[in-house]
């Protein structure tokens, strides 16, 4: 006798519980209960069960088990995996060449030729010399301790993912700076990807997508690194002086001009403040996503951690601090260069 | 002196609130400001607001901050909705107009200038002032020749590749007056364009506005809390209180009849002898005087005359326009009309 019996006895549910009794799977602790063959009776109030979904399955068979509840989840997702799957896979597909061309592209060029490129890259966004001959140096210690290859597949993908979160994060967030609406269904979703840990979200694209697939890690990097940069378009625009928008009203630009000429210019700081936030986002998620077959830096710590290589992972992981180090740098000097232009 | 009437504004009233229909009959029926907002929480903005601007003319707001005199701008071009009411310009509906007419009609007929300047931080000095022209879809080269003329008008010459932040605020006005001038639109706003200069340079750019205007005849609304100022550029003066019009009319007149205590408090401070013209005081007569110790105009303050007549109160002067006299002012008349109104009747308001 369970402690909820006289619950469902006295609802007249008897017949209802004795329905069925076989088929409930076992848990690992009902399992050992049943070895071990103790039937654990509470004896006193101080050792009353919680009403919990398993304290009732056990004065009640047909009561469901909690374990019902997750397996229930995960039959509902594999049952529509498959239709899922149909259409999220051509959409997504773009994103795996992009990623596949991308490694193909960086990989198969030249070091003499891409190091240069990134050089001239660096000195473009930032104008610093300085800086040029410190990510000049950098990638050729980088070189040198052969982790050329490494280093560059994990660049090759933070570019394309930072890339498409741009591409969507930017206008994801004017849509929410122009409607409150927008905004009040937007954040509770960016406030989801934000916290939920990383792991989480693998779980179901490894359903989703074969792993086998760029697209995968592709997905999971982008999930995680838009949040800034929508946040920050969505904030940069709104903070936008109302003085001057109310200007652009009096000399009557049309929303597109007063986008476009005003907002956007003046949200830029915010914006890039978001990009740079979305880079070093990129970078984390690519270290973890070497789990789900990501290339790059990432399978050197993973191998490390397997393996036990100590060594292998503390040098790889040196590359990731240098590789950030480097970005970060590189996207605030443009971000410096953009605030001082426009000081108001 | 009778010119058209530009902007004509008939029984305005904007009342802010989630339920403004609902206020406005309270108001209708009589309800005050202070008993809208505390038993029905709406703010009553503007109360039957009858305003004529006429053209070429300055129209001088003035008010305290809370009167509505901003308010009452934006209404001008919708920046903000009325809740009641008509706005005419050139005989048009404003509040019938659909999304681009109203475009076209901030865009060629109606410029502002704003009391933070507002200008675009990111654009030059030159794209700045010709902003109303890069609207309208011109590049910069043809407005260039433009925006230069313009900023040359109002004394910035050499300054047009700068940045607005490089400027100080008397200059970034400039800016702000030249990018008004230079959407050439017949009508002009100014919300409290002078507001946010230090005193002498606000003085430098009503000299300024005043030479512009006596060259290009705008219609302007010219917002302030300023009396001095407004008594300085006023053709037609209007006095907001909490939302309502207390008195409106040519700034002698007021001065010289205040019908209102709230009035009477507020020009008791001015420096009279500098703001009262001649023709205010003068008795009106073609008859020569008696006697007379000399000519002046009719548009010459008393100040000057004081000062013509070395404080001789014995004195009378004929007043003259393009040459002819219309009046008679006797020295004792000016003295008389230096005494504050409230004074001069025997008011027994407490005055301090």
């Amino acid at each position: 006798m369970a402690t909820y019996t006289s619950l469902f006895s006295s609802l007249g549910l008897e017949a209802w519980c004795a329905e069925d009794t076989s088929d409930t799977p076992l848990s690992m602790t009902d399992l050992l209960k049943k070895i071990q063959g103790t039937e654990s009776e509470p004896e006193s109030l101080w050792e009353l069960p919680f009403p919990s979904m398993d304290a009732f399955h056990e004065a009640c068979a047909s009561f469901p088990q909690s374990r019902d509840l997750t397996k229930g989840l995960e039959q509902g997702f594999l049952d529509i995996k498959d239709n899922l799957s149909v259409v999220l896979d051509p959409l997504t597909q773009p994103l795996s060449w992009f990623l596949d061309g991308a490694l193909y592209a960086i990989l198969n060029t030249p070091w003499w030729i891409v190091i240069p490129l990134l050089l001239a890259v660096v000195f473009v966004v930032s104008k610093s010399w300085k800086l040029v001959v410190f990510v000049g140096i950098s990638l050729a210690l980088l070189a040198f301790i052969d982790y050329y290859e490494y280093a560059m597949q994990t660049l090759a993908i933070i570019f394309v993912c930072a890339f498409l979160c741009v591409l969507f994060g930017v206008p994801i967030g004017i849509a929410m700076s122009r409607s409150d609406m927008m905004q009040r269904l937007t954040i509770p979703v960016l406030d989801m990807l934000q916290t939920l840990p990383p792991f989480v979200y693998l779980i179901p694209l490894i359903f989703l997508f074969s792993v086998t697939e760029s697209k995968l890690y592709g997905i999971a990097i982008i999930l995680y690194a838009i949040v800034p940069v929508i946040r920050l378009t969505n904030l940069g625009i709104r903070l936008v002086d109302k003085d001057v928008i109310e200007a652009a009203d009096a000399f009557g630009m049309t929303s597109r001009q007063k986008l476009y000429k005003v907002q956007i210019p003046l949200a830029l700081p915010n914006i890039m403040a978001g990009v740079n936030q979305t880079i070093m986002m990129s970078l984390a998620m690519v270290v973890i996503a070497s789990l789900v077959s990501a290339p790059g830096l990432g399978v050197l710590v993973l191998q490390g951690i397997r393996n036990l290589e100590l060594g292998v992972g503390l040098v790889a992981g040196l590359g990731i601090v240098i590789l950030a180090v480097i970005l970060d740098r590189v996207t605030k000097a443009s971000l410096a260069r953009i605030n001082a232009a426009q000081k108001q | 002196m009778a010119r058209d009437i530009k902007i004509s504004i008939r029984n305005l009233y904007k009342i802010f609130g989630p339920t403004p229909d609902v206020a406005l009959a309270h108001v209708r029926r009589g309800m005050g400001k202070a008993e809208l907002l505390e038993k029905h929480n709406h703010v009553l903005g503007l109360q039957d607001i009858n305003v004529d601007v006429h053209e070429g003319e300055i129209t001088v707001i003035m008010g305290l901050s809370g009167s509505g005199k901003s308010t009452l701008i934006r209404h001008l071009n919708r920046l903000i909705e009325p809740t009641a009411g008509e706005i005419e310009v050139d005989g048009e509906d404003v509040l019938q107009f659909d999304e681009n007419k109203l475009r076209k009609l901030r865009r060629e007929r109606m410029s502002m200038v704003f009391q933070k300047f507002a200008l675009l931080p990111h654009k030059t000095v030159l794209e700045n002032a010709g902003m109303a022209l890069l609207v309208r879809g011109y590049s910069v080269q043809d407005f260039e020749a433009e925006a230069k003329k313009w900023l040359a008008r109002v004394g910035l010459e050499g300054n047009e590749n700068q940045y607005p932040h490089q400027l100080s605020g008397g200059m970034q006005q400039r800016v702000g007056i030249a990018r008004a001038l230079a959407s050439n639109s017949p009508i002009m706003l100014m919300d409290e364009a002078f507001s946010a200069l230090d005193p002498l340079i606000r003085s430098d750019m009503q000299d300024l506005l005043l030479e512009l205007q006596g060259e290009l005849e705008k219609t302007i609304v010219f917002i302030t809390h300023d009396l001095d100022e407004a008594l300085k550029l006023a053709d037609h003066l209007v006095i907001l209180k909490d939302g309502y019009v207390v008195q409106q009319g040519e700034p002698q007149d007021i001065l010289m009849h205040p019908n209102d205590p709230y009035i009477i408090d507020f020009i008791s401070d001015i420096n009279r002898a500098r703001v009262l013209r001649v023709r205010s005081v003068m008795e009106k007569t073609t008859e020569a005087p008696e006697s007379c110790d000399g000519d002046i105009s009719e548009r010459d303050n008393l100040e000057s005359v004081i000062a013509m007549s070395e404080g001789d109160t014995n004195h009378t002067y004929r007043v003259m326009r393009k040459g002819k006299q219309v009046g008679v002012l006797d020295m004792k008349e000016l003295v008389k009309a230096l005494v504050p109104t409230a004074a001069a009747e025997g008011n027994e308001r407490a005055r301090y």
